[in-house]
């Protein structure tokens, strides 16, 4: 279905990245998008040659013909809840929810699962073109886009491209390549810098901001494969992955939380340094493989303050990273300044650090580590964080990361009604549809083990309405000898 | 910056025909790097800046009536477009390709707009990369931050292409198989089974975010934003000093708070610089288990800031600066000076302009002064006549008694104006001692002196002055005296003397010598101002008989006396 994938802008050659540009497609997007909603309302309001709907299509005809002229192509894409404009999401914010429900709504009504500008469209051909899109018969299940091509073939206008309903798994794959280059960028910066601490060297910042700058992006254009990548657990590199990890969730968690670009670029540096002070403990202590006695758990208790004194002997630098240092002290703390380091002087915990200290707490109840052999499962993790109020996570923030993740968490091995297993590949973005996230049939009913599956949304019904397939059951993957990253790479 | 580039990004563009003339594009480049250049050397009301920016929008204009967009692509001393060499310069030192290209770039594409808004801001970081330190951000980075609308950039991956790849487990490459009924089965034997899933769980409206917890959130953002971040790291490395007693940790705290005051004096935050000051000395009172070397080390600190170099490089800093500090953030600042910054604090109030800044400095003056008596009396005994005179008038305005030696010492100087400075601070100490140093003043060479002396002698009935008075009124040195200073010493001598002077002054306003001759009038009406300062009835009767003199300056001061002293 290539056709239906969205084009790379430029073709990069390998070892290069693109940047830049999106803040174009965003800006002008959202007013393409405000056009063809206004457009679209007023088509449906009032007849075709009502001077209302005149102006809104000759509206829309300009800014689309606008941005064809300068991106050379023009192609809107629904994708579960969100809409991209060419290869770039779209954000969703206040001002524009009812333009992106109401668009997300005639997409799935008609039957389709994008359209895209192959000529210059005319007024008319706009007009016909909405027309037709608003006149589907409503809920079509099935693949519409060719009856659709055809009726406008038939009104002659031939300047439209009409696609069909993009299949989660294309959609996905597309951007999971870009996901595990960020992924294994940011590990390998994130060891060089603990490494070169553990050293006695000066680490180079840059490489941490830049990797934390791929993260973002890629949060904001489709985080649902990196957080798959956060099930990655290396037992061996434990603490670059950990770091990584909580990086990734933070940042995705500062999304959720409705942050700008330039605050989760803060919080992903602060996230991703905030265990920078564990490079001062000593490697018997931290990787000891029983449990730790007093004296040992003391030093371990030393790492968030070792991490201001860390980030503060990386002298040189323009802009002291303060922030990720406040992160780095007080991730361990409660809300209530209970927890450790005990502070002193007055103050009131950061926000970054409540959103660090939840995702810290999340991956590191989840990992398997040199002293935690049997980690907690991602759906326990969350429910101790949530119901139990020793450990001292704000509870809003807590609130946000179920919200995020899902009541079951991406990773997470579940047995289905159909007596399948399935692993949880991505949250349900729906609030009613929390507990039906979209998940990867890793066998079948009789236990046939499946590589790699195949994604399905757990919102699917049959015929008669009824749910296809529903969760029974969380099981233990090491019970099954299933290695969850695995499935995410 | 490993990256191998298999392929240069226009490789597949060389030798074909560029779709319009490359010297459109020349130019314009030509342009551009005049611009890079003006943006680094003028400021942008400078003429020359002005131009070249100027020259730079009209090549853009005929950039646009050619084009869209321009993609450059780069090398490490050209620029290409269309695989054509635009620009081509050896010397890295100026070369534009070279700046672009040692952060990593490769492509640059322009876009139509680009001019509008986002000139100025890549000619800012542009100029940023070029003086930017090796470990600070690079151009990548900055271009990140910027988020530019109209212009796109590729860029080598900062980590090589195949480092750090993620495999998957070899073990999937086969079929297998797991028991599913027999787990099932399994768990089946367990009540309650762990694991199983209940669906009154799902009560989705308890994990999204209600209002208030929405404004909770957006709330912290803000003050998260809002935050001293140096201040808030400062208190965490006081707290760490005051609670961790080992050697290594101190001293690496103790080691790092100069750069960090360095830091901030540079970047303006004196707020964060008295903080540090502050905590400084507070830490040294908390700590657990300090010794004496670390307490000394710790208190080297905020002594730094005081001594003449670092507090003179300080402010002449601030005085230098276009947008000066607002003045609650200096007076944080000169609130936490010590003693031994009187000096120099001084020294700057009397050569800076008025201003916010000398108004601190003034108000730091005062109260250094004020809880540092015996370093205000070194600084009078100073020999320099700048400190020795605004020491002695800070010694007035705290009407410090200690100071009086100090001050009357000063008095013996040349210096007039010194003199008259110390002259002005005992008469407003006015103690008994203060005043014992000013009959010096009474004998002075200078007539301001002489005056200030006299006046408060006389003003706070000083009478061991009575005999040097009597001496100066009674002998010939009043003859050359002006009319203000003759008046000051006749009412000083009435005011001292009392009844016991009425018939020397009695003789003085209304008495006739050889040949019948008055004293000139001036003298006359000197003596009568202090018959009235006496004020007793023989005093009044002496005026009286004067009352109709045919001196119009006389009867005047007669009349005024009369009244006691209103005019």
């Amino acid at each position: 279905m290539t056709q239906a994938t969205a084009r790379p802008r430029m073709q990069a050659a390998p070892g290069v990245a693109e940047r830049g540009g999106d803040a174009f497609v965003r800006q002008r997007g959202r007013d393409f998008l405000s056009a063809l909603y206004s457009a679209l309302r007023a088509l449906k309001l009032y007849p075709p040659e009502n001077t209302v709907v005149q102006k809104s299509l000759f509206d829309l005809q300009q800014i689309g013909e606008q941005f064809q002229k300068r991106e050379h192509e023009l192609e809107v894409r629904a994708s579960r809840e969100f809409i991209f404009l060419n290869s770039t999401r779209l954000r969703l914010d206040l001002e524009n929810y009812a333009s992106f429900s109401r668009i997300l709504g005639i997409f799935r009504e008609a039957g389709i699962g994008l359209f895209r500008l192959t000529g210059e469209a005319t007024t008319r051909d706009w007009t016909v073109f909405l027309s037709h899109l608003q006149s589907a018969p409503g809920a079509a299940a099935d693949d519409q886009s060719a009856p659709l091509m055809a009726r406008l073939a038939g009104a002659g206008v031939t300047c439209f491209f009409v696609g069909p309903p993009a299949e989660v798994e294309d959609d996905r794959e597309q951007s999971k390549e870009a996901a595990k280059r960020v992924y294994a960028q940011s590990v390998s910066a994130t060891k060089d810098v603990i490494s070169s601490v553990r050293m006695g060297q000066s680490p180079n910042l840059k490489k941490i901001k830049r990797v934390v700058q791929g993260i973002v992006d890629q949060i904001l254009n489709e985080e649902t494969s990196l957080l798959g990548l956060t099930t990655l657990r290396d037992y061996d590199e434990y603490t670059f992955v950990h770091s990584v990890n909580v990086c990734i969730f933070s940042v995705a968690l500062g999304r959720k939380l409705g942050f700008n670009r330039r605050q989760l670029y803060d919080l992903g540096v602060a996230a991703l340094m905030h265990d920078i002070g564990k490079s001062r403990i000593p490697l018997e202590v931290l990787t000891k493989p029983s449990s730790l006695n007093e004296e040992e758990w003391l030093i371990i208790q030393k790492h968030p303050w070792m991490g201001v004194l860390t980030l503060l002997g990386m002298r040189g630098h323009s802009d002291i990273p303060y922030r990720a240092m406040i992160v780095a002290y007080e991730h361990h703390m409660k809300p209530d300044l209970t927890g450790y380091p005990k502070p002193v002087r007055p103050r009131t915990m950061s926000i970054f650090s409540r959103i660090v200290a939840v995702s810290d707490g999340f991956d590191a109840a989840t990992s398997r580590r040199a002293y935690q052999q049997d980690p907690y499962s991602p759906a326990d993790a969350l429910a101790e964080m949530s119901n139990n109020p020793r450990r001292g996570m704000d509870p809003v923030i807590v609130k946000a990361f179920v919200s995020m993740v899902g009541h079951f968490p991406v990773g997470t091995l579940v047995i289905l009604d159909t007596f399948e297993l399935a692993l949880v590949h991505a949250a349900n973005p729906q609030p009613e549809a929390i507990s039906r996230p979209t998940v990867r049939i890793i066998s079948d009913s009789t236990g046939n083990l499946l590589f790699p599956g195949h994604l399905v949304e757990l919102t699917q019904r049959d015929a008669s309405g009824e749910y296809t397939r529903t969760i029974i059951k969380l099981a233990d993957p090491n019970r099954y000898g299933i290695r969850v990253g695995d499935y995410f790479v | 910056m490993t990256s191998t580039l298999q392929n240069s990004p226009t490789t597949d563009q060389e030798g074909r025909e560029p779709p319009f003339s490359p010297a459109i594009v020349e130019g314009w480049l030509q342009a551009l790097g005049k611009a890079v250049r003006a943006h680094q050397l003028y400021l942008p009301n400078n003429p020359v800046y002005q131009r070249a920016i100027e020259q730079l929008r009209a090549n853009f204009v005929a950039l646009w009536a050619e084009t869209e967009q321009l993609t450059l692509a780069i090398t490490e001393s050209e620029l290409k477009w269309e695989g054509v060499v635009v620009a081509s310069e050896p010397s890295k030192s100026e070369s534009l390709a070279w700046l672009l290209y040692q952060d990593g770039l490769r492509e640059l594409t322009f876009m139509r707009g680009f001019e509008v808004d986002e000139l100025d801001r890549l000619l800012g970081l542009l100029q940023r990369v070029k003086r930017a330190a090796p470990d600070e951000d690079d151009l990548v980075t900055l271009l990140w931050e910027q988020d530019f609308i109209n212009l796109r950039y590729q860029f080598v991956e900062f980590v090589p292409e195949g480092i750090g790849e993620i495999e998957t487990g070899a073990s999937y490459g086969v079929e297998r198989q797991v028991d599913m009924q027999g787990s099932q089965a399994a768990d089946e034997e367990t009540a309650p089974t762990p694991g199983i899933v209940s669906m009154k769980e799902f009560d989705s409206t308890v994990y999204f975010l209600d209002e208030n917890e929405l404004q909770f959130v957006r709330s912290a953002l803000q003050a998260e934003y809002e935050e001293n971040l140096p201040r808030n790291v400062l208190s965490v490395l006081f707290d760490l000093f005051e609670r961790q007693s080992a050697e290594d940790v101190r001293a690496e705290i103790v080691e790092i708070l100069p750069h960090l005051m360095l830091h901030f004096l540079a970047a303006g935050d004196y707020r964060a610089v008295a903080y540090l000051v502050r905590e400084s000395r507070h830490a040294c009172e908390r700590a657990v288990e300090l010794d004496d070397r670390q307490r000394d080390a710790l208190l080297q600190v905020p002594e730094r800031l005081g001594t003449a170099e670092v507090l003179g490089q300080l402010l002449q800093t601030i005085a230098d600066a276009t947008t000066p500090p607002d003045t609650a953030e200096l007076d944080a600042l000169f609130e936490v000076l010590g003693g031994t910054a009187m000096e120099t604090v001084l020294r700057w109030t009397v050569h800076l302009p008025s201003g916010p800044l000398r108004a601190s400095l003034e108000r730091a003056g005062t109260r250094l002064a004020a809880t540092n008596v015996t370093e205000l009396v070194r600084l009078i005994g100073l020999p320099d006549r700048e400190i020795a005179i605004e020491a002695a008038r800070r010694a007035g305005e705290l009407r410090s008694p200690g100071a009086a030696p100090a001050l009357g010492r000063l008095l013996g100087v040349d210096d007039a104006a010194v003199r008259l400075a110390a002259a002005a601070a005992l008469a407003e100490i006015a103690s008994p001692g203060a005043l014992q140093q000013l009959e010096r003043g009474v004998e002075d060479p200078d007539r301001e002196v002489r005056i200030v002396s006299v006046r408060v002698l006389g003003a706070r009935g000083h009478r061991a002055a009575l005999p040097q008075l009597e001496a100066q009124i009674r002998g010939n040195d009043m003859r050359g005296a002006d009319l203000t200073e003759k008046m000051a010493y006749f009412e000083a001598y009435g005011a001292l003397a009392g009844d016991g002077a009425i018939s020397h002054l009695d003789a003085a306003l209304n008495g006739r010598g050889l040949f019948g001759r008055r004293e000139d009038p001036e003298t006359r009406a000197c003596a009568a101002m202090a018959l009235g300062k006496i004020g007793s009835p023989p005093a009044l009767e002496a005026l009286r008989k004067a009352s109709a003199d045919k001196e119009m300056i006389v009867r005047n001061a007669v009349q005024k006396a009369v009244r006691g002293g209103r005019s």
